[in-house]
C-alpha cells in the first residue's frame, strides 16, 4: 500500500515538473521562464521531500532545503535583478518556431520513454515510473539551449536540464552521496555565476544579448 | 599520518598560491615567484607518488571514516593517477614560471593579474583533484570546476572574440560535462540496484570490484553518456566545436594548461570509465566507439587544418588530432594503450611548449593570422627554430617522442588487424602534415611587416622551451627506463 501511494506519488510530481519544462518551450516571455523555473525547482523540492519521507531518508531533507534555497529563491532572484538591468522582454524568434518546438518535445518524451523502457524492466524501486520524466527534461533543457537565440534562455536551458539531472538521481539512486551532491550544488551555483558575468560581458560588448551575433570566430 | 601529508604536499600549494594573491590586494611581482615556487613542492610531492607506486609497489590512499557523507577511501594514487599527476605539476609550473607579470616590463594592470593568478591556481586545484580523487563523483566536481575557472581566464583582454569564445566554451562545456554526470549518476544507479544503497559506492576501486556483477544494459547507456561528456571537454570530434575559439582567444598560459594538461585530464577520465566499462561486459563495446569517434576526429583534424587562417586555431586541429589517435589507442588493447599513454606524455609537453612558442610570435606580430606573419625567421631566429622545431614534432616526425608514441601505436593497430583503419588513419595524417608544413612555409618566409621589430627579446624565457624540446628528443630517442614501467604497470592494472 505504501509502496504504491509512494509510487503514485512520486510519479505525478515528477510528472509536473516536466510539464514546467514544457511551458519553457511554449512561453516568449523572459518574466515567464523565470516563474517556470521557480515553479519547476518547487516541484522537485516536494519530490525530494516524498522520496525523503516514504524512502527513509533523512539525509535529503536537507538537500531539500538546500535546493529550495538555491534554486527557488536565490537564483530566480538574481535572474530578476538581471532582467531589470539588461531590459529584455522577449525572446526573439527562436531559430524553430514554438508549435514545431512543442511537436519535437513530444518527440523528445516519448525518446526518452523507449529509451528508459529497458532500464524500468530490470529495476524493482517504486520511483521508477517517473525515469522517463526525468531524461525528457534533460532532453528539453538541451533543445532550448540549442534552439534559442538569447543568451538569457541559454541559461535557463541549462538550469532546467540540471533539473533534469538531479530528478534523475533522486529517482533512480534515491540520491548520490552526500559530498558529491554538496560538490554539485557548489559547481551549479558558481557555474550560474559565471554564466552570468558573462552574460553582462556579452551585453557589453555585443549591446546585445543575442547570441546569432556571436558569429565572429571562423576558420 | 604520512599519507595525509603526503597528500596535503600535493594539493595545498595550488591553494595557498591563490589565497596568497588573494590577500595581496596589489599584485606584486613576488607574488608571482611565490605562486611559481609553490608550485615546484606539489611537482615534488608529485614526483614522490611516482616513486610510491613504483618503489613501494603500493598504492596511496586515505579517506575519512565519517557516516553518510562518503569519504572513505577518497583519495587514491594508481599509477595512473601518478601519470597523469607528473604531467599535470610539471605544466603547471612550466606555465607559472611563464606567466605574465614576472617580467621586468608588462602592459597588464594589477587587477586582470591578480585575477589570472587566483583562477589559474585554482585551476590547478580542480586538475589535482581530479586526478588524486578515488570517487567518480568527487573526480566529476572537480573537472566541472576547472571548465569554471579556465573560462574566467579567456576574456583576460575583452575583446568582442574573446567574449564570444568564452560563452561558447562555458555554455558547450557545462553541457557536456552534465551528460557526464548523468553517466555516473545512471552508474550509481545499477550499483544501488544491485548491491544497495553505499557511501563508497562510487569510488572507483570499489565500482570495478563490483563491475563484473552491474547490468550490461545501464552501463552501456551510462558509458555514452560519459563519452559524450568527457569526450566534450577533451575536444573529441564532434564535440570539439568549443576548442579552436578558445584556444585561439585564450591567453598563451591558459591555451597551454587546456590544451595539454586540461586534456589529459579529461582523457583519464574516459579511461577510468572504459575500464569500469570493460571489467562488466567486455571490451569490444567501447572499443568501437572509441575508433569511431577517433577516426571521425583524425578526419575533422584534416579537414579544417587545411582551412585554418590563425595559428592558435591550427594548434587546436592538431589537438583534435591527437585527441583522435590517443582514442585509437585506447581502443587498441594492451600495446595500444601503452601507446595512447605515452602519446599523452608527450602530447602534454609538446603541445604546452607550442603555445608558449606561439605566444611569443602572437606578441611580436600582435596578430593571430597567418597572413600577418611572414619572415619570422628573420624576426625571431631563436623562436622560430623553437617553433619549426615544435611543428614537427607535432606532425609526428623524428627525433621528438612523438615519433615513438605514434609508431608504437600503429603498429598495435596493424597487429590487432585493423589494417584499413590504420590506413585511412595515416592518410589523414599525411594531409594534415602537408598542411601544416604549408603553413609553416607561409609563417618563415617573405617579408618581415613593416613595424615589427626584429630581434629576440624576453631571453631568459627561451631557457625553459629549450628544456622542453630538449627532453621531447630525449623520449623520442629512448624511453627512459621509469616511465616504460609505470606505464607497464598501468597497462596491467587497467587493460587486464
Amino acid at each position: 500500500m505504501n509502496d504504491l501511494l509512494f509510487s503514485q506519488l512520486s510519479t505525478l510530481v515528477a510528472a509536473s515538473v516536466l510539464l514546467f519544462g514544457i511551458l519553457l518551450v511554449w512561453r516568449r516571455s523572459l518574466l515567464a521562464y523565470i516563474k517556470v523555473f521557480q515553479w519547476q525547482s518547487t516541484m522537485l523540492t516536494i519530490l525530494f521531500a516524498i522520496v525523503a519521507y516514504f524512502g527513509n531518508d533523512p539525509k535529503l531533507y536537507w538537500i531539500g532545503v538546500l535546493l529550495f534555497f538555491l534554486k527557488v529563491i536565490f537564483i530566480p532572484r538574481l535572474l530578476q535583478r538581471f532582467l531589470v538591468q539588461i531590459d529584455v522582454e522577449r525572446e526573439v524568434a527562436p531559430y524553430i518556431n514554438t508549435a514545431t518546438s512543442l511537436v519535437l518535445t513530444g518527440v523528445m518524451v516519448l525518446l526518452a520513454q523507449a529509451m528508459t523502457n529497458p532500464l524500468i524492466r530490470l529495476i524493482t524501486l517504486p520511483t521508477r515510473n517517473g525515469l522517463p520524466f526525468a531524461v525528457a527534461l534533460i532532453f528539453i533543457g538541451l533543445f532550448v539551449i540549442i534552439t534559442r537565440k538569447k543568451a538569457f534562455t541559454q541559461v535557463l536551458g541549462f538550469l532546467v536540464m540540471e533539473n533534469g539531472i538531479a530528478m534523475l538521481a533522486v529517482l533512480g539512486t534515491f540520491g548520490i552521496p552526500l559530498i558529491v551532491e554538496l560538490g554539485v550544488f557548489l559547481d551549479l551555483l558558481m557555474g550560474f555565476l559565471v554564466m552570468q558575468v558573462f552574460v553582462y560581458q556579452i551585453q557589453g560588448t555585443f549591446e546585445s544579448i543575442d547570441v546569432s551575433k556571436l558569429n565572429q570566430l571562423r576558420y | 599520518m604520512m599519507i595525509v601529508f603526503h597528500f596535503s604536499l600535493l594539493l595545498s600549494p595550488p591553494l595557498l598560491a591563490a589565497l596568497l594573491t588573494y590577500l595581496v590586494r596589489d599584485y606584486r611581482r613576488w607574488v608571482g615567484w611565490s605562486n611559481t615556487i609553490l608550485s615546484l613542492i606539489s611537482l615534488g610531492a608529485a614526483l614522490g607518488f611516482v616513486i610510491r607506486v613504483l618503489v613501494d609497489r603500493h598504492i596511496p590512499t586515505w579517506g575519512l571514516q565519517l557516516d553518510g557523507l562518503g569519504l572513505q577511501d577518497i583519495f587514491r594514487v594508481d599509477g595512473l593517477s601518478a601519470l597523469l599527476l607528473i604531467c599535470v605539476t610539471t605544466i603547471s609550473t612550466l606555465t607559472l614560471v611563464l606567466s605574465p607579470g614576472l617580467g621586468k616590463k608588462d602592459d597588464f594592470s594589477d587587477r586582470p593579474l591578480r585575477q589570472y593568478y587566483i583562477s589559474m591556481n585554482l585551476l590547478i586545484a580542480a586538475l589535482l583533484l581530479a586526478t588524486v580523487a578515488n570517487n567518480v563523483g568527487v573526480m566529476w566536481v572537480a573537472l566541472e570546476a576547472t571548465t569554471i575557472f579556465s573560462a574566467f581566464l579567456i576574456p583576460f583582454k575583452l575583446t568582442k572574440a574573446s567574449v564570444e569564445a568564452s560563452w561558447k566554451y562555458i555554455l558547450i562545456n557545462s553541457v557536456g560535462i552534465a551528460l557526464a554526470f548523468v553517466g555516473t549518476v545512471l552508474t550509481y544507479f545499477d550499483f544501488v540496484a544491485i548491491a544497495g544503497e553505499a557511501d563508497n559506492a562510487l569510488n572507483w576501486s570499489v565500482l570495478i570490484a563490483t563491475a563484473p556483477r552491474l547490468q550490461p544494459e545501464i552501463l552501456k547507456l551510462a558509458f555514452v553518456f560519459l563519452l559524450i561528456g568527457y569526450g566534450t571537454k577533451a575536444g573529441i570530434a564532434p564535440m570539439h566545436t568549443w576548442k579552436p575559439d578558445a584556444y585561439g582567444e585564450s591567453p598563451t598560459p591558459l591555451g597551454a594548461m587546456m590544451s595539454s594538461a586540461l586534456f589529459a585530464v579529461a582523457m583519464y577520465a574516459i579511461l577510468r570509465w572504459k575500464a569500469v566499462v570493460d571489467t562488466a561486459i567486455g571490451h569490444h563495446y567501447t572499443d568501437t566507439l572509441l575508433l569511431i569517434l577517433g577516426v571521425f576526429s583524425l578526419g575533422v583534424a584534416a579537414f579544417s587544418a587545411v582551412q585554418t587562417r590563425h595559428y592558435k586555431r591550427m594548434l587546436a586541429y592538431s589537438s583534435v588530432e591527437h585527441t583522435g589517435l590517443i582514442c585509437l589507442g585506447f581502443a587498441l588493447g594492451a600495446p595500444g594503450l601503452f601507446a595512447a599513454l605515452l602519446h599523452l606524455l608527450n602530447h602534454t609537453l609538446a603541445k604546452s611548449f607550442m603555445f608558449f612558442v606561439v605566444g611569443r610570435i602572437e606578441d611580436r606580430y600582435g596578430s593571430n593570422a597567418i597572413d600577418r606573419v611572414r619572415g619570422l625567421g628573420k624576426t625571431m631566429p631563436w623562436t622560430s627554430g623553437l617553433f619549426t622545431a615544435g611543428l614537427l614534432a607535432l606532425i609526428g616526425l623524428p627525433p621528438f617522442g612523438l615519433f615513438t608514441s605514434e609508431f608504437a601505436l600503429f603498429r598495435a593497430g596493424f597487429s590487432l588487424h585493423h589494417p584499413w583503419l590504420m590506413v585511412v588513419s595515416l592518410t589523414l595524417l599525411a594531409i594534415i602534415f602537408v598542411a601544416f608544413i604549408n603553413h609553416l612555409n607561409h609563417m618563415l618566409y617573405g617579408l618581415t611587416p613593416a613595424g615589427v621589430a626584429i630581434g629576440e627579446t624576453g631571453n631568459w624565457q627561451l631557457v625553459p622551451l629549450f628544456l622542453c624540446i630538449g627532453s621531447l628528443v630525449i623520449l623520442g630517442l629512448t624511453l627512459p627506463t621509469p616511465i616504460a614501467l609505470l606505464l607497464n604497470q598501468i597497462v596491467t592494472t587497467i587493460a587486464s
